[in-house]
């Protein structure tokens, strides 16, 4: 009956893993989003190595131990094969390292099975094992190195091989205390027997804390201690007395000894400091969101962006990759593995087998804990290992030999159990680890699914940057359909062009290390295909792929070839160029010069973002420039020959949006409100707005860009207008005024002048059609930031007669 | 169509893993119900002692449970109104096929055919316990033929 339970459970963990195989084989194809892809295979190795270990076990087990526990060995194998596919995924090199040294363990294990069955021999040379344990932990403070050059120096190595005794001198200690407190039968707190461990326990604790700075086995070690105690003596008091001992010590530690201060305010806020020290939790909530409900898919998600994600973070990674739903079920098998352990306790035949199978089930329950309550800011950050699961030949030899305990103990012929004189502590301690797990799902299930949409739009993801890889962006397109930002290159190589760079500040540009900005940033929701698409599409494309959809094409209102025009007349002055639609606002041509490269961004943009020319700016609608005699023409039109009060001016001043940024689809800037009209600052943009009042009978338009999207399934589909025409002039007043400004007999009125604040200059040229003109009603704004009247007048006269001439 | 191909699989995976779980616990429910069905097929002989009163006046009890306690307190199964008798003096349980006797460290004692008891002891017919004064003589239903430690048929 043991044996058939055991090899059925054996045969799910395969069917399991197996799947996971498959999927983590045909992942390269999902995520290119074709079938001819190199596909992964090498860790079919591992999966097969792991077969016929798993399988050589449980041979042996039937075998050796016939009345031996059948839950446990089955879930440390399925755990474990997980592990080594997570760390095969993330790592090849790494994943055949483990898949070796799980055949190593195994093959221990079974060595052990045959000739070491009989525990007592571990009473015997309790003194032997623990002091040859701490002597290597010793040498590893003045030898000790580390595998990966940086952190904490916890191991030993030679030849390539690395070790770290830390690891299993935990068991050594579990060892040493269920000896020595099963020979102490009903022991008194407070009595001399209990020193000298407690001593030895401290100090140890202590050492690796200050000389090593390993938090996490100090304080692995202080819980199995307190459990010990808890459970050789059944006072409550003791667990009370070190959960206080161990909030002083984490108050002294805070403010005392640097680590933990370092993960104690990582712990509490994790993102005042998302790059710094709490750059790790950070990501791995990221990765844990990402994951969702039902996961990535084993291959397709991003978890290789957490740090360290083979061993301290490995949850986090097969929480990105299997979801909620996988690392529920990670959680309940280690339970099962806890809660099979406790009732060997109960069940062992003397106390000494009792007292070692309740701690080694001390240590895998503590050790878990602590380890994904810290991925998942539940509890600090320690860096521990997750039993059976990271990556680590240290830590997964301790973890089959605390396996390889519990079984023997398990095995017990004879189905009388010792005698129990305090059962309490045994259902305190699975309350407490139930307790404990429960949390972590509570936890699991906040961050994967309820706080998921907001970390997941965080600019710190870099899941953002890696879809942008896979997944095309939509174009940018001029009024005539003409490409202006394109997405080349095959999926996984996406990058973004941008075929007429003079329109940078303008279109601003989208990249993986300087975010985004301009256009690209306001309208990424349909570029990224987030907006437009029918949401069962998004839905969709998030779970099988994690990605949004293909993005959408938008439509600009600039007219590339007028564009281009205005860029060689601006040429390298410094300055802004506005020309609108006066009727409907769309912008025909917006310039701001100096201008740079977005295709050279990754080379450039750190010198970019020092230049004090600032070319990053969109000058036409962020640039902010003192109003001086910009507006004249509109103030005689509605004041006459008056001068206006600085109190009806400013009155006017806000009828004409000088006092609010324009209402639009493009990153737009103004000046404070309630500053004085002589010391206003105005952008182009805002100036063409008002301007176009002279051209379209006293009525404002609303500014747009952005002008339709192509859905595909419906074509061009037109933005609707964003806010109803505004009327601040009568028509007269307007077209009289606009007449009356005609210099020179041009076929259109124009205006110049000069504004000037400190340092700021800047000089104003402004035209428009007259209110006879048969076309489109346009506006032009050119600001120089220069105080030169003749030359933006001829740049604006230029212009000018291009466009009108078309 | 890969993306579908592969959510499936992760469908079927999730599958798997709680067909793991659902596995266990329901292997481990069976082994609850085997247990509770062996345990319940477990029968106790049934045991009659006699109680013998420090004035003379004898009186006889029957049990067919696996655990009778001796005492002062009235909760226990045979109440002795002595003042040479502890609250809960002694207990007799019945595993490993025998009835045990067990002193509950009492203040006078408990003494198995005149001789003090300071471990669990094994009784048969005929055995004489004192309990401080009183004393109880123990006889066992010879009728019940079982074999208590048997394992139950591997299926």
């Amino acid at each position: 009956m043991n044996d058939q339970t055991q090899s059925r459970l054996l045969q799910w963990s395969a069917v399991f893993l197996t799947l996971q195989s498959i999927i983590l084989t045909i992942s390269p194809a999902v995520r290119e989003r074709t079938w001819d892809v190199d596909y992964r295979l090498s860790h079919w190795i591992g999966l097969l190595a792991w077969g016929v270990l798993t399988f050589l076990a449980h041979r042996a087990l039937t075998r050796y131990l016939p009345e031996r526990d059948p839950y446990l060995f089955p879930a440390a194998a399925i755990l474990s094969g997980w592990g080594m596919l997570a760390i095969w995924r993330l790592d090849e090199n790494f994943g055949a390292r483990q898949a070796l040294w799980f055949g190593i363990s195994i093959i221990l294990f079974i060595l052990a099975l045959r000739y070491l069955k009989n525990l007592l021999f571990l009473k015997n040379y309790k003194y032997l094992f623990l002091f040859g344990g701490l002597l290597i932990t010793t040498l590893t403070l003045v030898f000790g190195t580390n595998p990966l050059g940086l952190g904490p120096r916890l191991w030993l190595g030679c030849c390539g091989v690395y070790f770290q005794p830390s690891e299993p001198l935990k068991i050594l200690l579990v060892i040493y205390l269920a000896s020595y407190l099963a020979d102490r039968a009903n022991i008194r707190l407070l009595s001399f027997p209990l020193l000298i461990p407690t001593l030895m326990v401290t100090s140890l604790a202590l050492l690796l804390l200050v000389v090593q700075r390993d938090l996490g086995t100090a304080s692995i070690f202080v819980f199995i201690f307190t459990i010990f105690l808890f459970i050789a003596s059944g006072k409550r008091r003791i667990l009370i007395g070190t959960g206080f001992f161990l909030l002083l010590a984490l108050l002294i530690g805070y403010f005392q000894i640097a680590i933990i201060h370092t993960r104690v305010v990582g712990w509490l806020n994790p993102w005042d400091d998302p790059t710094g020290n709490s750059y790790q939790i950070v990501q791995s909530l990221l990765a844990v969101a990402s994951g969702g409900t039902i996961g990535r898919g084993l291959g397709i998600g991003s978890p290789s962006l957490v740090p360290v994600a083979i061993s301290d973070f490995i949850f986090a990674a097969i929480a990105e990759e299997t979801g909620l739903v996988g690392t529920l079920g990670l959680i309940a098998i280690i339970w099962v593995i806890l809660a099979r352990g406790l009732i060997t306790s109960l069940r062992a035949a003397d106390i000494f087998r009792r007292y070692l199978a309740a701690g080694v089930v001390a240590y895998l329950g503590i050790q878990s804990l602590l380890i994904i309550g810290g991925n998942i800011r539940l509890l600090p950050l320690t860096g521990v290992t997750l039993p059976f699961v990271s990556y680590g030949g240290s830590s997964l030899l301790t973890s089959f030999t605390a396996l390889f305990l519990l079984l023997v103990i398990s095995n017990i012929e004879d189905d009388e159990p010792s005698p129990i004189s305090n059962p309490r502590p045994y259902s305190v301690l699975a309350a407490m680890f139930a307790l404990g797990f429960a949390a972590c799902g509570l936890t699991l299930a906040w961050w994967s699914i309820y706080r998921a949409p907001d970390l997941l739009t965080r600019t710190d993801n870099p899941r953002r940057a890696i879809a942008d890889r896979y997944v095309s962006r939509g174009e940018l397109v001029d009024k005539n359909n003409q490409p202006i930002s394109i997405t080349t290159g095959e999926s996984g190589s996406y990058i973004r062009e941008y075929l007429y760079p003079d329109l940078a500040p303008i279109i601003g540009y989208t990249h993986p290390v300087f975010g985004q900005a301009g256009l690209e940033a306001s309208l990424d929701e349909y570029l990224r295909g987030l907006q437009g698409n029918p949401s069962s599409m998004i839905l969709w494309n998030q779970m099988i792929y994690g990605t949004p959809p293909p993005g959408l094409d938008v439509r600009l209102s600039i007219d590339l070839s007028l564009q281009r025009e205005v860029d060689q007349q601006l040429g390298s002055r410094h300055g802004a160029v506005v020309l609108l639609n006066a009727e409907t606002g769309e912008v025909l041509v917006m310039a701001s010069h100096p201008t740079f490269d977005p295709n050279k961004l990754s080379e450039e943009g750190e010198f970019l973002l020092q230049d004090k020319d600032s070319p990053l700016l969109n000058r036409a609608s962020q640039g902010l420039y003192p109003i001086g005699s910009a507006v004249l023409p509109l103030i005689a039109a509605q004041f006459g020959n008056e001068s206006p009060t600085e109190q009806s001016l400013r009155v006017f001043y806000e009828e004409l949006g000088f006092y609010q940024a324009p209402l639009t689809d493009m990153p737009v800037t103004s000046d404070k409100p309630g500053v004085n009209t002589e010391m206003l600052r105005v952008s182009p943009l805002q100036i063409s707005i008002a301007a176009s009042a002279l051209s379209n009978g006293g009525i404002l338009p609303t500014p747009r860009i952005a002008t339709a999207v192509n859905t595909g399934e419906q074509g061009w589909v037109v933005f609707p207008a964003l806010e109803q025409p505004k009327l601040v002039l009568q028509a007269e007043a307007a077209n009289e005024a606009a007449i009356s400004s005609v210099e020179d007999g041009n076929p259109y009125w124009g205006h110049s002048g000069v504004g000037q604040l400190g340092d700021s200059v800047v000089t104003w040229a402004l035209a428009g059609t007259l209110p006879d003109w048969q076309g489109a009603p346009l506006v032009l704004v050119v600001a120089l930031e220069e105080n030169d009247l003749n030359t933006a007048e001829r740049i604006r006269n230029a212009i000018m007669n291009e466009v009108l001439n078309q | 169509m890969s993306g579908s191909i592969a959510l499936a699989l992760r469908l079927l995976a999730a599958l798997a893993l709680y067909g793991f779980l659902g596995w266990a616990l329901t292997f481990m429910y069976r082994e609850v119900r085997r247990q509770s069905v062996v345990l319940s097929n477990r029968r106790v002989p049934g045991i009659s002692i006699m109680v013998k009163q420090a004035g003379g006046a004898t009186s006889m009890r029957y049990f067919s449970q696996a655990e009778i306690t001796v005492g002062r307190d009235p909760g226990c199964d045979i109440p002795l109104l002595d003042e040479t008798v502890s609250a809960r003096h002694a207990h007799l349980t019945y595993h490993h096929g025998q009835w045990w006797l067990e002193d509950l460290t009492s203040t006078n004692g408990t003494k198995l055919n005149d001789l003090r008891i300071t471990t669990p002891t094994v009784i048969t017919s005929g055995d004489e316990i004192r309990c401080g004064s009183i004393g109880l003589s123990i006889s066992l239903s010879e009728n019940v033929v079982i074999e208590p430690t048997q394992r139950i048929k591997k299926t």
